[in-house]
């Protein structure tokens, strides 16, 4: 008898689905401080190498840290969003570990009394019948910590280049417990933190520059039992995607191991974008200790009251937030207020559009339409778009009154609004001779022209063919040049008819 | 040239005309010459201080200069000195210049401090005798067979032999008091946050401090009060005013005084030592001052405490010494491992070697409770049996040392009977307390023999006031005799 060897590749589906996947993650995000977290260098990315380096970010003897407490109310404003504990003593503690990008030795970052404790992000997973449920994926914790510097092996196998501009630049780090479930819900869940990154103001999110970088933990057990499997950590992941990949890959190359008599070994593996897979490191595996303790330089930061009142008060609205009062206050739909908080920029357009008029649901339609298209089109984002609110609020006011058909403010005035953002949308229309006819005499004219010319249709609908109705305005519109409005048009016909 | 005792004496001949800076620096670059034997100084800033000379001598005669205009000085070798190589006595940092300079050297060079150079120390500040240091040993001025002490050794021995008048040293276990002790200078620690440690090559960061060895109570006194208050570079330094300490040197009242009597009555303790330490209670007794045993229970976990602990940041603290950046770097090497293993076998000497190893054994995974974080507590121990010591007396009295200067060589081969030298001096550090160590007289050899008086933290004021007038009565001791 003999059994062919499974693997990640040739598993299949039923043997997959006897084993659950068990994901923690570790997300860290680069803060958008003006000053690195401990040294007041510019912390900015893509600039020349080792131009951003003070004497204490090159670690030269002599030198101290000093924590930047923007960087601290940035973790808090993260804690805050996610209902963390905000602890109110927080420690700075030392990781020692040697490597070329570290250069004090060690690395400052939070064990014991980390910055927020608990708390998590609400994920929506999809049920079996398209249902959808939110599930909490909690927190463990979120810290500070400073990066490291960048070592750079530019086309030589003897020499290793430095880079010491990302060194000292403040990062907070979300380590989740081990809640998630799928590849799926993984990728839901690193959308998440980025929308709220980018909602808090706190990290630009970019996964392609490393300003948000995953690792993650990977284990699996069969479905139905409680103890989990042995772990194994992925890294090397530059997007949301290649995340999806990387947890999908090691679910089944995890329960094809197990499935042909293996053991997980515990270990770090790199995910390779090009074949989606993951491998081992093949590097010796020694058990790193890093001796973690206080940071003697730094006193343990004591939050006050105030200062965390501040905070609060300065919070921006959140999307769950921001979708409450979409559905709520503006009455739009759910799926509408979903997309229209998607990113931040676009929900405050949305908002400055319904404060200048009430016809919320043709807002939204304008955002989730005509506006979406432009901007997947032409590349910008809706902060550089030429429209402002106050000027979209009066097109969508005088498509609502009748002033302009959709179709011209869509097709024409939209666009002449782009080429010419100065100009109000009235004076354009009124200019372009675009402002419906809405005369009921002349239309009555054109009306009975129509139907004198096509004698035989009338007596078709009359017997029944309703759907000819669309041919008479079709043609009344084109008598009237395109200015008619249709709705009066439609309303003439059938009383003449 | 006169042998000036004090930082007044010197400004008052400045004033009257009978020297000048430039006389002065000429004076101790002469003397620094005739010395070399004692191995002192690592570098002599001759032509810069000359230099220097003549712009405060101008500052002088226009009526703008410091405070302290005429003050020739030297830096232990771990004092940060913008454009001046520093080493911390290692071959680990050979050629290394600091661009930027430490607070403490900023805020004494603004008052017109004349640096003459920089002073040899046991490397990376540890050690008790300056024999680590990759320099070579300082000898004792009294007794040049004899060790100054250490780590500041050669600041120390170059304020004794009159090589410059005031030096500016770090204290993390004594590294100040005892080599003021062993060559018969006054050595202040100041509490711990007093005095930035911005630009102070770190040993053990939550013992360190900068601190003054002088002639004189009085300039000590006026060199922590330019010295001390808050930087912005460092978190640590505490934000409490500091007083105009040089003005305020008179004490008056009676003072409540503890000793230790098992630092007073052991065998331990060299017999002169002992008498003098004595003489010195029975004086304040015979001036109507409260004098007073005291118990510290917790005496024997000193030394372990503080080797524990500062063995476990130094570990950390000098991590930074990799061969990557700068510093020496291992021309053996040929990869990563090998750089870090050989940079640091070659760079460091056996002693900061002793330690890195302790302190990462310390900090170890498998022992990190059974000692790093037992020491912290036994720390918070300490803490509160020395406040609780301070609710009843002002001052606590002791040797600073159990033994005068020792011989070259004695104790390089015990590093226990070596550590054993800080028994007295480290609890100060322990507890962040302030603590001074002032001339005693000396032993039938005539080595220098120092008493150490220590306040509660921020008492400074106090402290100096007391040691001023402690001075003056130990002199007038000695001169009855």
């Amino acid at each position: 008898m003999t059994t062919s060897t499974l693997s990640a590749q040739t598993i299949g589906k039923e043997l997959l689905d006897r084993y659950e996947t068990v994901i923690g993650l570790e997300v860290h995000c680069q803060l958008l401080t003006e000053s690195k977290l401990f040294a007041a260098d510019v912390n900015r990315f893509g600039t020349e190498p080792n131009t951003n380096v003070s004497p204490l970010t090159l670690a030269l003897p002599g030198t101290l840290p000093k924590l930047n407490k923007k960087a601290l109310e940035y973790a808090v404003r993260m804690g805050l969003a996610c209902g963390s504990t905000i602890s109110r003593h927080t420690i700075f503690d030392r990781k020692n570990y040697f490597y070329p990008d570290l250069p004090k030795g060690y690395q400052i970052s939070q064990d014991k009394a980390p910055i927020c404790v608990g708390g998590g992000i609400a994920v929506a997973t999809k049920g079996n019948e398209g249902t959808s449920t939110e599930r909490l994926i909690r927190f463990h914790h979120i810290h500070l910590e400073e990066d490291a510097g960048k070592s750079v092996h530019d086309g030589s196998d003897t020499e290793t280049l430095l880079d010491y501009n990302r060194a000292g630049t403040p990062l907070i780090e979300m380590v989740s417990e081990p809640d998630l479930r799928s590849a799926e819900e993984t990728g839901t869940y690193v959308t998440e933190i980025r929308r709220l990154v980018r909602y808090l103001d706190i990290c630009d999110g970019n996964m392609e520059e490393g300003s948000l970088r995953c690792d993650v933990n990977v284990s699996v057990r069969p479905v139905g039992t409680l103890a989990y499997g042995t772990k194994v950590e992925v890294k090397n992941m530059n997007s949301i995607r290649n995340i999806m990949r990387a947890v999908e890959y090691e679910w089944r190359r995890q329960v094809a191991l197990l499935e042909n008599g293996g053991t997980i070994t515990q270990e770090t593996r790199m995910f390779d974008a090009e074949t989606g897979q993951t491998y081992g490191m093949r590097v010796k595996e020694t058990m790193n200790d890093y001796r973690y303790f206080p940071d003697p330089d730094l006193c343990p930061v004591v939050l006050s009251d105030a200062w965390l009142d501040e905070i609060k008060s300065r919070m921006p609205a959140l999307p769950h937030e921001l979708r409450e009062k979409f559905t709520t206050s503006y009455g739009i739909p759910a799926y509408d207020a979903v997309v229209l908080t998607e990113t931040k920029e676009v929900a405050i357009y949305f908002e400055e559009v319904c404060a200048h008029t009430q016809h919320y649901k043709s807002a939204s339609n304008w955002l989730m339409g005509t506006i979406k298209s432009y901007l997947n089109e032409t590349g910008h984002d809706i902060g550089t778009l030429p429209v402002t609110p106050p000027v979209l609020a009066q097109l969508i006011e005088l498509v609502e009154d009748g002033t302009l058909s959709i179709s011209t403010a869509t097709q024409k005035a939209f666009p002449a609004l782009l080429a010419e953002p100065g100009r109000s949308p009235r004076e354009l229309a009124e200019a372009n001779n675009w402002l419906q006819n809405r005369n009921t005499s002349e239309l009555e004219t054109l009306v009975e022209e129509v139907l004198s010319a096509m004698p035989d249709k009338v007596a078709a609908f009359q017997k029944g063919k309703k759907g000819l109705m669309g041919l008479f305005v079709g043609e009344v519109m084109k008598k009237s040049g395109g200015t008619a409005d249709p709705q009066l048009v439609n309303q003439l016909l059938q009383k003449k008819l | 040239m006169k042998e000036y005792l004090s930082l007044a004496d010197i400004q008052h001949d400045l004033r009257a005309g009978n020297t000048t800076c430039e006389e002065l620096v000429g004076y101790y670059l002469s003397r620094i010459d005739a010395h070399r034997h004692l191995n002192a100084f690592v570098e002599v800033y001759a032509e810069e201080a000359r230099a220097r000379a003549l712009e405060v001598d101008a500052r002088l005669r226009e009526g703008t200069a410091g405070k302290l205009a005429g003050l020739v000085v030297g830096l232990k070798d771990v004092l940060c000195h913008a454009g001046h190589g520093v080493q911390a006595g290692s071959h680990m940092l050979d050629n290394y210049r600091s661009p930027f300079t430490a607070t403490a050297v900023q805020r004494i060079l603004d008052e017109d401090a004349i640096v003459i150079g920089r002073q040899n120390c046991d490397e990376f500040a540890m050690g008790s005798s300056n024999e680590s240091s990759y320099f070579g040993p300082v000898r004792n001025a009294a007794d040049s067979t004899r060790v100054p002490g250490g780590s500041s050794g050669g600041s120390a021995a170059a304020v004794q032999a009159n090589l410059c008048h005031a030096a500016l040293g770090s204290d993390t276990g004594g590294s100040v008091r005892q080599p003021a002790a062993f060559c018969g200078t006054v050595g202040l620690k100041p509490s711990y946050g007093r005095v930035s440690r911005w630009g102070l090559i770190a040993y053990a960061s939550s013992f360190d401090c900068i601190g003054p060895i002088t002639r004189s109570v009085e300039d000590a006194a006026l060199l922590l009060e330019i010295m001390a208050g808050p930087d912005e570079h460092d978190s640590t330094v505490s934000t409490r005013e500091v007083p105009a300490y040089s003005r305020e040197l008179h004490w008056e009242q009676p003072a409540r005084v503890g000793y230790l009597r098992e630092a007073v009555e052991s065998e331990a303790v060299e017999p002169a030592i002992r008498e003098r330490t004595l003489a010195v209670l029975n004086q304040l007794r015979e001036q109507g001052h409260t004098v007073e045993p005291i118990e510290m229970p917790l005496l024997r976990y000193f030394l372990p405490t503080y080797y524990i602990l500062t063995t476990a940041e130094a570990s950390s603290n000098l991590s930074r010494f990799d061969g990557v950046r700068y510093g020496y770097r291992s021309p053996e090497a040929s990869n990563l491992e090998g750089l870090y293993k050989k940079s640091r076998t070659e760079g460091f000497g056996d002693e900061v070697r002793r330690r890195i190893l302790l302190g990462t054994f310390v900090l170890s995974a498998n022992y990190y409770d059974a000692y790093y974080t037992k020491a912290q507590r036994v720390r918070n121990l300490v803490r509160k049996e020395s406040e609780g010591l301070f609710d009843h007396h002002d001052f606590l009295i002791s040797p600073v040392t159990p033994t005068t200067a020792f011989r070259l060589g004695e104790k390089m081969d015990d590093p226990l009977q070596m550590y054993l030298a800080d028994i007295f001096t480290v609890q100060a550090n322990v507890v962040g307390a302030p603590a001074i160590s002032i001339p005693n007289g000396t032993d039938e050899a005539g080595l220098p023999i120092g008493v150490q008086v220590m306040a509660r933290p921020f008492a400074e004021q106090d402290l100096l006031a007391f040691s001023n007038y402690l001075t003056e009565l130990i002199g007038a001791g000695e001169s009855v005799k």
